[in-house]
């Protein structure tokens, strides 16, 4: 019976088992065992694994779920229905259906276990929603994954939770010379880059834990050992309870893309370099090195050509040897000495693919040199400037025999072009830092600083000088309120006054004003600014400051000696004046008292000669009318004398004069603003004695300011045309003035309101002006002082040579004579 | 009938040649005016003029000049010399060359007086 019935059994077209109460398995008949290829013992399992042996032919990811339900059937001692892949002899899983019955005694109670089970592969692939993912229909997961991975353009796989390869396409297997089961076998992440691997496997865990989509850019081996990058995408695939199951991942290959995009970060850090005003050979080193790794196997060297373009100078070439890079320097630019002063020679572009059958360059011996330390090709490339002139020579070099590519042609380009552009930078910076250098210095010797103001928008520029003279910091911006600080408190109001007329008006300005510094030491400073427009028609102000103190100090402890020798020069120049003037009024004078004491001896004599008395007394009369007469002809002498007439440029007149006062206003603190038209015409007349007056008007000026303490001694010499179309010069100060109905008496000889003065300088100088043509004229200022002005007719468009001194000056003697009579 | 020594007076300002000789022959003198050295040597008073006043300045042949023609022609009259250029560095030089006198004018009657006093004392 036992034997027809193991017969039976193992006859029957199912699968068929039974089962102990405790659930272990204890047979199994001989189609489950044909089925799976397992033996009896595999499938009983040995001492305490005995009855579980059977499991090893269940799906891994069936079995926990088929041994809960297995568990719940024998609690329930009911007859119960178990799902679950069971493996084939050939590997493959096929879905069964496990159906177990309860085997009673008669007294019902359960003894022992028996089942069957069925293959329902076919009708759950039936029953599969067609809806459902295809990750999810196992059946057709690896055809489908392979019918769409293996038709697209990046390397895809399959990947468990857990890390491990489930699926990958065709391209992976081509690209990673792997099988499927070759690459099951590996660690995790072995084919990425040993420097990505570790953020590779942490990046994936954190998706995995996450379960969200991974995103990552790494280096993936090829099979012949190159890395090229990938960017990898992972997706993950999730059933319909929304458990992730798997990741799809796809490595799309990024690997050009990468290296253009490095190319163009370091393109852009070398011109970072170049642009920060990095060293020239720090930069020209950069480009190598990131040549070299750019394109690698290569070395690389810049050589430049020296300034005067006849032998080649050390550039960069971080990886070749000394010896090498040595011998090349100094070479002279010619064609024979080598290919990189040949490139620079001819502007071409030379290459040497074979230094081993190269004919060039014997006569320097340059290929054995070359081929000694190592190198077999040498490609060097001229590196021109914009304006086309050759600046050196960029050359790679390499250890076989080599012909560029076109990909290499084109770094090549590109990088000869960014070495022109810091090699260019770099001279042009050298010459700027030069010529920078030697300004700062001219300006630290002279004391002089420079400035630029921009009015509309306040934006102030200081060169470093200027900071050292207003002693302040360099680090901060300069605005009006530092400045503030620094300006002397009495020079404060002026000057402010002096910045509003500037913003308000432009034009050229010219004054002086004292610093304080917070120590109380004060500085004498003198400032000279040009106006100009931006391009933008914005008021901008360039212009000097000079620090005058020291010259300042040592002319106030001149001061005493300087003004006594003023005087002494006027007194010398008065003398020449008096000592001629006391010649001719000595003769009359003479005349007068020989006739004079004649007469009286006359009178005494007894009986008296009256007769004789009135002749003489009559003499006397006329020798005094004689030596009037002397006086009028000494003035028209004096205005005869040097008479020249030239086209005179009053401002360039005034200029000088101002020059040759600056010492005597500043000794006087009179604060001189000349506002001289620009476009003045010029007038006919005798410089110098145009000189005169303006001299004697700022010192008459001057003079009358000596006194004053309570405002600032402001002096304003100005010159303009006038409504009458002649050229006007006008001195103002804020001196003590006059009374207006003193104006025509000021002009008289002899007139002085000053203590000390001779008062014969206005008669003059209106003598003067009126042989000009010109009138000069005083009027009392609405203010404080006194304006004086004189106006002159400009110079005839076409004035006739023959027009010569007699003529011209003629009318001269007569109004001086009209002056000196008619005062 | 006293005769009057004869004081000759050279100089190219009129006043001068008008008003001295009129003081001259107030002060007891015979006097010649003459506008100029050259005038003055032509003329017939050279021998009898027993003092000359001249004026240092004068276009043509200076004073100084005519001092030195009259020590070649070994003529001894004392000269007083007459300057309207106050010089005072020009007398001392004068006075060693001998002149009697330098005057600066305008002088007064009483500087000529004794200057002619000088110029008349026996030597």
């Amino acid at each position: 019976m036992e034997n027809e019935l193991s017969r039976l059994v193992d006859a029957l077209p199912g699968l068929v088992w039974t089962a102990r109460l405790d659930g272990k398995i204890d047979f199994l008949n001989q189609r489950w065992r044909e089925y799976t290829g397992l033996s009896v013992e595999e499938i009983l399992g040995a001492d305490e694994e005995y009855g579980r042996g059977w499991q090893a032919a269940i799906h891994p990811e069936d079995l926990p779920g088929l041994l809960e339900r297995w568990r719940s059937i024998l609690a329930s001692r009911e007859p119960g229905e178990m799902e679950a892949r069971l493996r084939r002899f050939d590997g493959e899983y096929r879905w069964f259906l496990f159906r177990a019955c309860p085997l009673a005694d008669p007294s019902a109670l359960v003894v022992k276990w028996c089942g069957i089970s069925t293959d329902i592969e076919d009708r759950r692939r039936a029953e599969e929603p067609l809806h459902a993912p295809w990750w999810l229909r196992s059946s057709e997961r690896e055809r489908h994954f392979r019918s769409i991975g293996d038709s697209i353009p990046a390397l895809g796989a399959l990947m468990t939770p857990a890390g491990e390869i489930e699926l990958v396409n065709r391209q992976v297997v081509e690209y990673l010379g792997a099988t499927l089961e070759e690459l099951k076998g590996q660690a995790i992440g072995e084919s990425f880059h040993p420097d990505d691997r570790p953020d590779v496997i942490a990046r994936w865990r954190e998706a995995v834990e996450a379960g969200q989509p991974y995103d990552f850019e790494s280096r993936l081996r090829r099979a012949d050992g190159v890395y090229r990058w990938f960017h990898t995408r992972g997706f993950p695939l999730r059933d319909t309870e929304g458990r992730i199951v798997l990741w799809y991942l796809l490595h799309a290959d990024i690997d050009d893309q990468k290296r253009a995009e490095a190319l163009l970060a370091g393109e852009k850090r070398l011109l970072e370099m170049v642009a920060g005003g990095h060293s020239m050979s720090g930069i020209l080193e950069a480009l190598c090195h990131f040549v070299e790794s750019t394109a690698s196997g290569c070395y690389c060297s810049v050589v430049l050509v020296d300034p005067s373009g006849t032998h080649l100078e050390h550039g960069a070439a971080p990886s070749l040897p000394a010896s090498f890079i040595t011998s090349i320097i100094g070479r002279p630019v010619n064609v024979d000495s080598g290919p990189c002063a040949m490139a620079s020679y001819l502007n071409e572009q030379v290459i040497a693919a074979d230094l081993t059958s190269e004919t060039r360059w014997a006569e320097y011996a340059w290929c054995p040199m070359a081929l000694a330390h190592g190198l077999q090709a040498c490609w060097s490339t001229p590196i021109s400037s914009t304006a086309g002139k050759v600046l050196g020579a960029f050359a790679l070099y390499y250890d076989e025999p080599r012909t560029p590519t076109s990909l290499e042609q084109s770094l090549i380009e590109q990088f000869t072009h960014i070495a022109s552009i810091a090699v260019e930078r770099a001279q042009s910076d050298a010459s700027l830092k030069r010529s920078e250098a030697f300004l700062a210095e001219a300006q630290h010797l002279s004391s002089i600083g420079s400035y630029l103001w921009r009015a509309a928008t306040d934006e102030i520029t200081w060169s470093e000088e200027t900071y050292r003279i207003f002693e302040l910091d360099q680090t901060a911006p300069v605005t009006w309120e530092r400045i503030s600080t620094r300006v002397h408190p009495e020079d404060l109001p002026a000057f402010k006054k002096q910045v509003e007329r500037c913003r308000r008006d432009g034009g050229n300005v010219e004054f002086e004003f004292r610093l304080q510094m917070p120590n109380r030491s004060v500085k004498y400073v003198r400032l000279v600014s040009h106006s100009s427009r931006d391009e933008s028609g914005q008021l901008e102000y360039t212009g000097t400051i000079q620090d005058m103190t020291e010259r300042r100090l040592s002319e106030e402890a001149l001061g005493k000696v300087r003004s006594e020798l003023a005087h002494m020069a006027r007194v010398t120049s008065l003398g020449a004046l008096t000592a001629s003037i006391a010649h001719e009024v000595s003769q009359p004078l003479s005349g007068i008292i020989t006739n004079a004491s004649t007469c009286l001896r006359m009178l005494a004599a007894d009986p008296p000669n009256v007769d004789g008395a009135r002749e003489t007394a009559r003499r006397t009369i006329r020798d005094g009318n004689r030596a009037s007469d002397v006086i009028t002809r000494l003035r028209a002498l004096f205005s005869r004398k040097n008479a020249t007439t030239e086209s005179v440029d009053l401002n360039e007149a005034t200029r000088e004069v101002i020059t040759l006062l600056l010492r005597e206003l500043q000794r006087s603190r009179a604060i001189l603003r000349a506002e001289l038209a620009d476009d003045l015409p010029p007038v006919t007349g005798d410089r110098v004695q145009l000189q005169q007056v303006i001299l004697n008007l700022l010192l008459n000026a001057s003079d009358a300011m000596s006194g004053v303490d309570d405002r600032p001694r402001e002096l304003v010499i100005r010159t303009e045309i006038d409504e009458s179309d002649r050229v006007r010069l006008t001195v103002q100060d804020a001196g003590v003035g006059f009374e207006p109905q003193s104006a025509d008496k000021l002009f008289e000889p002899f007139y002085t309101t000053k203590g000390g003065g001779m008062g014969i300088g206005l008669s003059v100088s209106r003598s003067i002006i009126e042989s000009h043509h010109g009138r000069l004229w005083a009027a009392p200022n609405d203010g404080p002082g006194a304006t004086f002005s004189f106006s002159i007719p400009r110079r005839p468009e076409n004035i006739k040579r023959a027009r010569s001194l007699g003529a011209t000056w003629t009318p001269a003697v007569m109004d001086a004579q009209h002056v000196m009579r008619n005062p | 009938m006293v005769i009057r020594s004869l004081v000759s007076v050279v100089d190219d300002d009129e006043s001068v040649r008008e008003s001295l000789p009129d003081l001259l022959r107030e002060l007891g003198f015979a006097a010649q005016a003459f506008s100029s050295a050259e005038e003055f040597l032509a003329s017939d008073c050279l021998c009898q003029t027993r003092c000359l006043i001249l004026d240092i300045a004068m276009p043509g042949m200076s004073g100084p000049d005519l001092q030195r023609e009259l020590t070649l022609r070994r003529k001894a009259i004392p000269i007083v010399f007459i300057t309207a250029h106050r010089d005072e560095t020009v007398r001392p030089r004068l006075l060693e060359q001998g002149a009697v006198e330098c005057l600066f004018k305008p002088f007064s009657d009483t500087a000529l007086r004794e200057a002619l006093d000088a110029a008349f004392r026996p030597s």
